[in-house]
C-alpha cells in the first residue's frame, strides 16, 4: 500500500504561511496503530462473548438438523381394537 | 470449541475493519493534510507503508475462523469467488469481493516496479471500491454492527474516509480545471 510520489507531494505547500506538522514519529504512528488495533480486537472479542446470540443480527445462518435416514423411526399408531364380546352397555331406544 | 471461532470471527472482522479504515485514512491523508496536526506527511506515509502488517493478520484471522466455524458454513471457494454462499449471498459475497480487491492491491503494490505507475495507481484506486465493499459487508453481514457501541465508531470511520476521499478527489481535478 505505498503512497505514490508523483501524485502525493510530501510538501503540500511551502514558505512562511506553511502549517506546521504534528510532532509524533514514524515509529509511534505504527505502535499506536498496532495497539489500537489490537484493543479492538480485544474489545470486539470480550462483546462477542458476551452477546453471543444477537436477535437483531442482520444475518441469521440456517442451522440444518442432522438426520440419518438409515434410522429406525417411531411410527404411531391407534391401539384401539374392535371386539367380538357382547355389549356390557346398552344404548336407551325411544 | 466452535463458538470460539464464531467469536474470533467476529472480533477479527471488526479488528480489520479498523486496520482498513487507517490504511486508507494513512492514503489519504498526505494530500488532505487530514493528519497535519499529529505528524508529517513523511511519517504518515511510512504508517501507510506499513499497513499491510496489521491487515494481513486481522484479514486471515477472520477468514480462517470462519473457515472453521460450523454455524457460518464457510468453504474455501467462497473465500475468493463471490455470491455462491446458499444464504446472505450478496452480504457475504460483498466480504469476497473486497478480499480479492485487497489481494489485488497488495500483490500490485509488491509489484509496483514491475508496472508503469498510470498503471499501479489505477490498481491502488480499487482500495477505495475494497473498503466500499467492506463497508457494505459489515452493514449486510456484521453481527456486531447492530450495537451502537460497534457501529457509531464504524459509521464514523466510513463517513471520514468518505469525505476525504471527496476532498482528495476534488483537489486532484483543480489543476485540470484551470488548464481549460
Amino acid at each position: 500500500m505505498a503512497a505514490n510520489t508523483h501524485t502525493l507531494p510530501l510538501t503540500p505547500k511551502t514558505g512562511p504561511g506553511r502549517k506546521r506538522s504534528g510532532p509524533v514519529p514514524a515509529w509511534a504512528l505504527k505502535v499506536g496503530t498496532a495497539l489500537t488495533t489490537l484493543s479492538i480486537f480485544a474489545v470486539s472479542f470480550g462483546f462477542a462473548s458476551s452477546h453471543l446470540y444477537i436477535t437483531s443480527a442482520p444475518l441469521q445462518p440456517v442451522v440444518v438438523s442432522v438426520s440419518d435416514p438409515s434410522r429406525s423411526t417411531t411410527s404411531l399408531a391407534s391401539s384401539v381394537r374392535t371386539t367380538t364380546r357382547t355389549a356390557v352397555t346398552t344404548t336407551k331406544s325411544s | 470449541m466452535d463458538l470460539v471461532f464464531w467469536e474470533l470471527a467476529r472480533a477479527s472482522g471488526l479488528a480489520a475493519y479498523a486496520a482498513l479504515s487507517i490504511a486508507v485514512l494513512t492514503g489519504i491523508a498526505p494530500r488532505t493534510r487530514l493528519l497535519t496536526f499529529l505528524a508529517s506527511n513523511r511519517a504518515v506515509r511510512a504508517l501507510h507503508d506499513w499497513t499491510p502488517w496489521i491487515v494481513i493478520p486481522a484479514a486471515l484471522t477472520h477468514i480462517v475462523a470462519l473457515l472453521l466455524d460450523a454455524t457460518a458454513k464457510v468453504g474455501v471457494l467462497d473465500v475468493f469467488v463471490p455470491f455462491l454462499m446458499s444464504y446472505g449471498t450478496l452480504a457475504i459475497g460483498l466480504g469476497t469481493v473486497s478480499v480479492d480487491v485487497l489481494i489485488i492491491v497488495l500483490v500490485t503494490t509488491w509489484f509496483r516496479r514491475a508496472m508503469s505507475n498510470g498503471a499501479w495507481q489505477w490498481f491502488h484506486r480499487l482500495s477505495y471500491v475494497g473498503f466500499v465493499t467492506l463497508f457494505l459487508h459489515a452493514l449486510l453481514s456484521g453481527t456486531d454492527l447492530t450495537s451502537p457501541l460497534i457501529s457509531v465508531p464504524a459509521w464514523a470511520a466510513a463517513i471520514a474516509i468518505g469525505y476525504y476521499t471527496l476532498e482528495r478527489a476534488g483537489k486532484a481535478l483543480q489543476p485540470a480545471r484551470v488548464r481549460t
